[in-house]
């Protein structure tokens, strides 16, 4: 009776571990082909998780809808199993199959050779081939423009900036900030900490409280749901702040001054009209502000604050990066160090 | 720079930083002591801070209460110790395996219900725990800050190691708790009722670990994120074996991987010339240290983590 108490509770453990690790292509896949564009994505967390993954899911849903393309998913895949996961849709005839993080470039890169016919488009990624394509947000360019607000507000000359960990698609925001801050004051003393994590948002509190101790007055953040700690204490301390991947003012009313948005689901939705419109090419293609993948918006409710020559001179750059008379460089190189 | 470090004012913010780091971890790591005191080891405690955590947001979420919010958390963890004793005490079974499974059996629970309760809503927040300055004493340049200007949950914590270490010194029930860990055996012959006392650690392992996801919650972020404790409950279990399974010995190792905590995170934001990823080592380096500079001198309770069957031998 005990064993068996025993081994049922554990079994129940377990279960729910692997609850959520399943394939939704099955239904799809019965369906006859109608000379609909089959598109498959592929993901690493749960499609459900209010962030990276389920904006993937929102494009693909974009997709269907727009494109009236038939979509199929997998969730939960790990590294070991990418190169599977492709094998497996193109084999299926799937005209695309989209791997979403740039984990999914090298697996691509390996299944494509085998499957000439199926086009692979990777996120966030450096690959490209004859049938595989890179689709990148610019990043860089809103966190040039909040680099540039932050330095036009700081009292002090003094900005704070915090990631999580170390990846190309995350420093590139580091630097575009400290290139945008630069611009306004060449000067400016321009303070950086790395948490090493997507989900300590104590710690990422604990580096801005470490910033405001040195006399930083405005504190931006590229760190996730992590950064609203952050957020949190630049408000308690009465600073202000810059948000980053949604619009998030409301987490902090009084200190968020502008957000940069990104747009994910568009971002596949022109991935895959690239394909049906025949446009595809295999290159890393990036996207940014003028394709409006990305965009900065302002909190309304403190526009009041921010002085009439900042806003002029962010409008005035933000119209040059989008009809392109001025490029936000891409440094995806950490900076260590003063 | 280095005329940035060595000021008062530097000093005076890092101890305050390196008491906000180590709070949560003191509670936890005195939940584990107890319990492995009585020969118990509990690997779960990352899942019991967490259970705490959640139950604390959410208990203060709907009661807009924060001492409800509080027993709210002491409960979530209890229910997650409580899990892990009817594994290992009630069944005797495997209690690393037990305490990985909670673990992670936790992170999906509490992400889940974090997830139905915010319904796809930005986040939430409540109300945390203001600091109540101690008259006079706050006033002591470095330490007044961080000793003196902070939350109940920061002085009580204190108390309860103080007290902890007396109860395991000078009184019989400590000196029980003791026995059953170091020769349940004998501590049975001698009239000591090993299971309840078992039970008993576990409660007080869970209320503990669950007060320290609950300080997180309730006194430094006023919000539940995912996965939230992100390694602290580890920490702790290190913090135990640091501090040689005695509370004050806790709370100082405690101290010291909150110290190294808040100088890395504090360094990088000077802009030290150093790789981020170097300074981001230091508390385990500054571990791996103080375990090599005690090899010999464990003590650790004798039947720790073996399941004690009662008429066997």
């Amino acid at each position: 009776m005990k064993k068996l108490l025993a081994i049922l509770l554990c079994g129940v453990l377990t279960a729910s571990m692997l609850v959520g690790c399943g394939s939704k292509s099955d239904k799809e896949k019965e369906k006859m082909n109608d000379g609909k564009l089959k598109v498959a994505l592929c993901v690493t967390g749960a499609v459900n998780d209010m962030g990276w993954c389920q904006s993937a899911y929102e494009g693909l849903k974009l997709v269907e809808k727009d494109l009236d393309c038939e979509v199929a998913y997998t969730e939960n895949i790990q590294a070991a199993d990418m190169v599977s996961a492709f094998k497996e849709y193109a084999a299926n005839d799937y005209d695309v199959v989209i791997g979403h993080g740039f984990q999914f470039g090298d697996p691509a890169l390996e299944v494509s050779e085998l499957y000439p016919d199926t086009k692979f488009i990777c996120i966030e990624a450096n690959a490209s081939a004859e049938n595989v394509a890179s689709y990148v947000m610019k990043c860089e360019e809103t966190g040039y423009l909040q680099g540039m607000l932050a330095a036009g507000m700081s009292k002090a000359g003094k900005v704070g900036f915090i990631g999580p960990v170390q990846g190309a698609s995350l420093v590139k925001i580091m630097n575009g900030y400290e290139d945008g801050a630069k611009e306004v004051n060449p000067s400016i003393d321009y303070q950086t900490a790395w948490t090493g994590s997507f989900t300590d948002t104590a710690l990422a509190k604990e580096a801005a409280q470490a910033m405001i101790d040195n006399g930083v007055d405005v504190i931006g953040h590229c760190a996730n749901e992590a950064g609203t700690g952050a957020l949190n204490v630049a408000q308690d301390a009465g600073l202000y702040a810059t948000g980053d991947s949604y619009d998030q003012s409301s987490l902090a009313e009084k200190a968020v001054l502008s957000s940069a948005v990104y747009h994910v689901p568009e971002l596949i939705k022109t991935a895959v009209s690239d394909i049906k419109e025949g446009k595809f090419k295999g290159e890393v293609k990036e996207l940014g502000m003028a394709e409006g993948i990305v965009e900065f918006v302002y909190n309304e409710k403190l526009m009041g604050k921010i002085p009439q020559n900042v806003k002029e001179m962010l409008d005035k750059k933000q119209n040059a990066i989008k009809d392109g008379s001025f490029k936000v460089p891409c440094d995806t190189k950490e900076r260590k160090g003063k | 720079m280095l005329e940035q470090i060595f000021t008062v004012t530097f000093f005076t913010a890092f101890l305050a930083a390196t008491v906000r780091m180590a709070v949560p971890l003191i509670y936890a790591a005195l939940g584990e002591v107890f319990l492995e005191k009585a020969g118990i080891l509990n690997i779960g405690l990352e899942g019991v801070m967490l259970g705490g955590a959640f139950c604390s947001f959410a208990g203060t979420f709907y009661s807009n209460s924060i001492l409800i919010g509080l027993i709210c958390g002491m409960i979530g963890g209890c229910v997650v110790s409580f899990i892990h004793g009817l594994l290992c005490i009630r069944l005797s079974q495997d209690q690393s395996v037990s305490g990985i499974a909670l673990n992670i059996f936790m992170l999906g629970v509490t992400s889940f219900a974090y997830k139905l309760m915010s319904a796809g809503e930005s986040y939430q927040q409540v109300s945390t725990l203001k600091p109540i300055p101690i008259p006079v004493l706050n006033r002591i340049p470095i330490i007044g800050e961080a000793f003196f200007h902070q939350d109940i949950m920061t002085y009580m914590v204190i108390v309860l190691v103080i007290f902890a270490g007396i109860y395991y010194k000078k009184t019989a029930s400590g000196l029980a708790f003791t026995a059953i860990g170091e020769n349940p055996q004998a501590a049975d012959a001698a009239g000591i009722s090993v299971y309840k006392y078992q039970w008993i650690a576990i409660v007080v392992n869970g209320v503990l670990g669950g007060s320290g996801g609950a300080v997180l919650v309730l006194v430094q972020l006023g919000k539940f994120s995912e996965n939230m404790i992100s390694g602290r409950g580890y920490i702790a279990l290190a913090a135990v074996i640091l501090g040689r399974y005695t509370p004050m010995g806790t709370l100082g190792a405690a101290f010291i991987f909150g110290g190294a905590n808040a100088l890395q995170i504090r360094l990088q934001a000077l802009g030290l010339p150093i790789p981020t990823q170097a300074l981001a080592m230091l508390p385990y380096i500054i571990t791996l240290v103080t375990l090599l500079l005690s090899i010999g001198k464990s003590n650790q309770p004798e039947k720790l983590a073996k399941p004690y069957v009662r008429g066997s031998r």
